[in-house]
């Protein structure tokens, strides 16, 4: 048994593993990884941006030791940056090797035909693996081992490629019209494709892969996560500061915190050694999880009953 | 067991969320693999691989709590009596075994279920009157039951009592069940078909009788019957939740797709607001395949380059840098006075749930004075921003002409040869001025304008209704006063916008 079958050998191994990996996963996260290996099948990852969608793949290559392909997408994504693209200045150094050698192939030989004939004999390699510089779906599906292969932000590509995406998601290969299937060697590879969900997934590539959906956490993941993101942080401060996140979430804001957000204002507060949340601490700090001044106004008249709350919540 | 997973998944049709066929082999596969010991597990994997949005993880969630019900309660032998009604004609005895082990594995203990059967009605099912009237008859013998249900129920035989059930609910066809109401109706009609008169005559006699023995025998059966009823309910619970809900469901959605925007309840905005909803997803799967208008612009030279090299060099495939065309705009105009303010939430909230392939909509409420609330939209959810409008600018007795001098004022200069304007009302101007020159300006300067009226076209200029000095200068007037009229309206708009 490899050590990947050992670790996906049940949820709850996945799950302490990732806990050893400093990633906390909810059990429908660790079952979502353990179809996607037992099932070979792809896994959607949607969620409100900053719960952990990139840093579950990311994870997840560590933990199997696998290397990690990742394929940002954007609009404008064709297949000559996400599949292949031919060498062309290699192709067009070749075409004037051809050329200096054109008079040894053709020699002797009479009228046209012949000639094409003899050129045909000859070989083409021009349209071979040779001249061929694989993009990160190709190269995923050469990898010998296996891999994860992340395709982040698929919402952001245009419709087009991700039609593109079927054929590898669901049988893992590509066609290359210039020379055919490749089809993904022994292993094939872990594939997470993630989505802020700025629009809709068509049926067709939800009906492919595995749908997890990452909500935001609820306090009791939260404080696991940033006990396992920043450690040093005293347990009474983390529990205040995860009280008015959570309170923050539940309030009408343009954009609301995620646990990125949490992470980083936990490292900022360690940063200003601050034992305990006060009102002007928050107010000078606020801009560390809200990220638009208008929000930043809204909440200002709050920010001390928010705080009495979350410092009373210990 | 498959069956269990196929009636799942039917349930979840019913209940909208889609799946398809690749999908249930997907989630036969998932459960081969992880098998249903587990319900949690269980609920993890297939949530993982039958809904595929959020929305549909929310039905997915409590229809799984619906459906997989009998497991959470599972020291019970009502769930395993109910888990064999749905599977008992089929495949009897064998399968009783496997989900008797789930259970014990997750109710921590496993008693006989005898026992538990007795126990039971202990709990839950033993009506009120029963209580007082119940005599301490201690345990010992007990005497026989004639009737046929009394012998079942005595058996203890729970696979014989569910083939019963369902053969009796086959007899009243049960899969005609419509309404919630009617569950009643069908339980009654599923304990006839049983034998309960039978076992309910035999029940009164035995409780005259001074027979220590047959009085017991009384209270058990009476305890049994109850038991049963409630079995029976869970049965004819499930099939409705099988069958029926979704038909009426679908009927109510029918209706509330035709009637008038403005005769719709408070209590049914929910759900007219989730029929725009899907229709406007429609829409946009329809249209989403944005077509790409790029105008020809400069020479890109390094890719004109780069993409001629496989021709060694030589430049014959030309590349250009494209220039994307502004999204064309769209403007609402909605009179939001008394008669009309429906009408004008739903085709607001039609527009809205749209944006994705709608271009940038800016909307306009008025009933004398006009205002622009893009802003509002923009800021708030739409039903909250519907509401707002309603109650901020609704009052006020309606006048077309100064809502368009307004309109003249405030953004004419915005409209160019891209933009729609809709307007929705029934130009009743109250005798007022109609200002009908604006209006003909309004055209000349914009792509399309068209007027949506929620009265029926005969009345479009009776009374104080000014259609006729309207209508010269919109491009299309239509009659709008139901969703699907609005589906239509909104449809077409679409084609043309884009």
């Amino acid at each position: 048994m490899t050590d990947i079958q050992k670790l996906a050998e049940s949820v709850d191994s996945l799950k302490d593993s990732f806990e050893d990996h400093r990633y906390i996963c909810s059990n429908q996260i660790a079952t979502a990884v353990y179809l996607a290996y037992h099932l070979r099948k792809p896994v959607l990852i949607e969620g409100p941006p900053g719960v952990g969608k990139t840093e579950l793949a990311k994870t997840t290559a560590t933990m199997f030791a696998l290397p990690l392909i990742r394929l940002q997408c954007y609009e404008g994504l064709d297949e000559a940056k996400a599949i292949y693209e031919w060498k062309y200045g290699k192709q067009l150094l070749y075409t004037q090797v051809l050329k200096e050698t054109l008079d040894e192939v053709l020699q002797g030989a009479t009228g046209f035909r012949e000639s094409v004939n003899r050129l045909h004999e000859f070989g083409d390699i021009f349209f071979s693996e040779e001249f061929m510089e694989p993009r990160p779906l190709l190269k995923a599906l050469q990898e010998e081992d296996g891999c994860v292969l992340l395709i982040d932000e698929v919402d952001k590509s245009d419709h087009e490629f991700e039609s593109l995406l079927l054929e590898i998601l669901s049988d893992f290969q590509v066609s290359i019209p210039e020379i055919g299937t490749v089809k993904a060697r022994a292993e094939p590879p872990m594939v997470f494709l993630t989505s802020n969900n700025t629009r809709e997934i068509s049926d067709a590539l939800k009906r492919r892969c595995l749908h997890l959906y990452i909500p935001f956490p609820d306090v009791d993941l939260e404080q696991k996560i940033i006990h396992a993101r920043v450690p040093e942080i005293p347990p009474q401060l983390r529990t205040q500061l995860v009280t008015f996140i959570q309170e923050l979430r539940d309030m009408d804001l343009k954009k609301v915190p995620a646990i990125s957000e949490t992470i980083d204002w936990a490292r900022t507060l360690l940063l200003l050694h601050t034992e305990s949340l006060d009102p002007e601490l928050v107010r000078e700090t606020l801009n560390v999880i809200l990220k638009f001044q208008e929000d930043i106004d809204n909440i200002d008249h709050e920010i001390s009953t928010l705080t009495q709350k979350a410092v009373s919540a210990n | 067991m498959d069956k269990t997973l196929t009636s799942f998944i039917a349930t979840l049709r019913n209940a909208d969320v889609r799946i398809s066929p690749a999908e249930t082999l997907d989630a036969l596969n998932a459960v081969e693999l992880t098998g249903y010991r587990d319900r949690e597990f269980l609920k993890n994997t297939l949530a993982l691989v039958l809904p595929k949005t959020a929305d549909e993880k929310d039905t997915y969630d409590t229809t799984f709590e619906q459906f997989f019900r009998f497991a959470e309660v599972s020291g019970e032998s009502s769930t395993t009596l109910a888990a064999d009604g749905e599977e008992g004609e089929g495949e009897g005895d064998g399968e009783r075994q496997g989900q008797g082990d789930g259970q014990g594995g997750s109710a921590g203990q496993t008693k006989p279920t005898n026992s538990k059967r007795k126990a039971r009605p202990r709990f839950s099912a033993v009506g009120e009157e029963d209580k007082e009237e119940e005599e301490d008859l201690g345990s010992g013998e007990i005497s026989n039951p004639v009737s046929a249900l009394g012998k079942l129920l005595m058996q203890d035989s729970r696979v014989e009592l569910s083939v019963q059930m369902a053969d009796a609910a086959k007899e009243v066809n049960l899969d005609e069940i419509q309404v919630f109401t009617q569950k009643g109706l069908y339980t009654r009609r599923i304990m006839d078909q049983m034998g309960l008169p039978d076992l309910l005559k035999e029940v009164s006699a035995l409780k005259q009788s001074f027979n220590l023995p047959d009085r017991r025998l009384a209270q058990e059966l009476k305890k049994r019957q109850e038991w049963l009823r409630e079995q029976v309910r869970d049965y004819v619970e499930r099939q409705f939740l099988l069958h029926a809900d979704a038909t009426g469901m679908r009927l109510r959605e029918e209706l509330l797709r035709k009637i008038k925007l403005s005769n719709v309840e408070h209590r049914n905005f929910r759900l007219i607001q989730e029929i725009v909803y899907r229709m406007a997803k429609r829409l946009v799967t329809m249209h989403s395949q944005r077509k790409k208008v790029f105008k020809r612009g400069t020479l890109n030279v390094p890719r004109t380059l780069r993409r001629n090299m496989s021709y060694d060099g030589h430049i014959f495939d030309l590349q250009w840098k494209s220039v994307k065309v502004d999204r064309p705009k769209v403007f609402a105009i909605c009179d939001v006075s008394g008669s009309v303010a429906n009408y004008a939430r739903f085709m607001l909230m039609f527009l809205y749930a749209l944006e994705e392939v709608m271009p940038k909509v800016r909307s306009f409420a008025f009933s004398s004075d006009l205002a622009e609330v893009t802003e509002l939209f923009e800021r708030n959810k739409i039903e909250d921003a519907i509401s707002k409008t309603l109650r901020d600018f609704g009052g006020g007795s309606t006048d077309y002409g100064q809502a368009l001098v307004d309109f003249k004022k405030k953004c004419l200069d915005d409209v160019d040869n891209r933009t729609t304007i809709i307007i929705l009302g029934d130009a009743r101007n109250n005798y007022g001025d109609c200002k009908q020159d604006i209006l003909q300006e309004i055209y000349q300067r914009s792509k399309r304008v068209i007027w949506l009226n929620p009265e029926p076209r005969n009345t479009w200029n009776t009374g104080d209704a000014e259609m006729r000095k309207y209508t010269p200068y919109v491009h299309q007037a239509e009659e709008c006063n139901s969703l699907i009229h609005l589906e239509r309206t909104v449809g077409n708009l679409l084609k043309t916008v884009q």
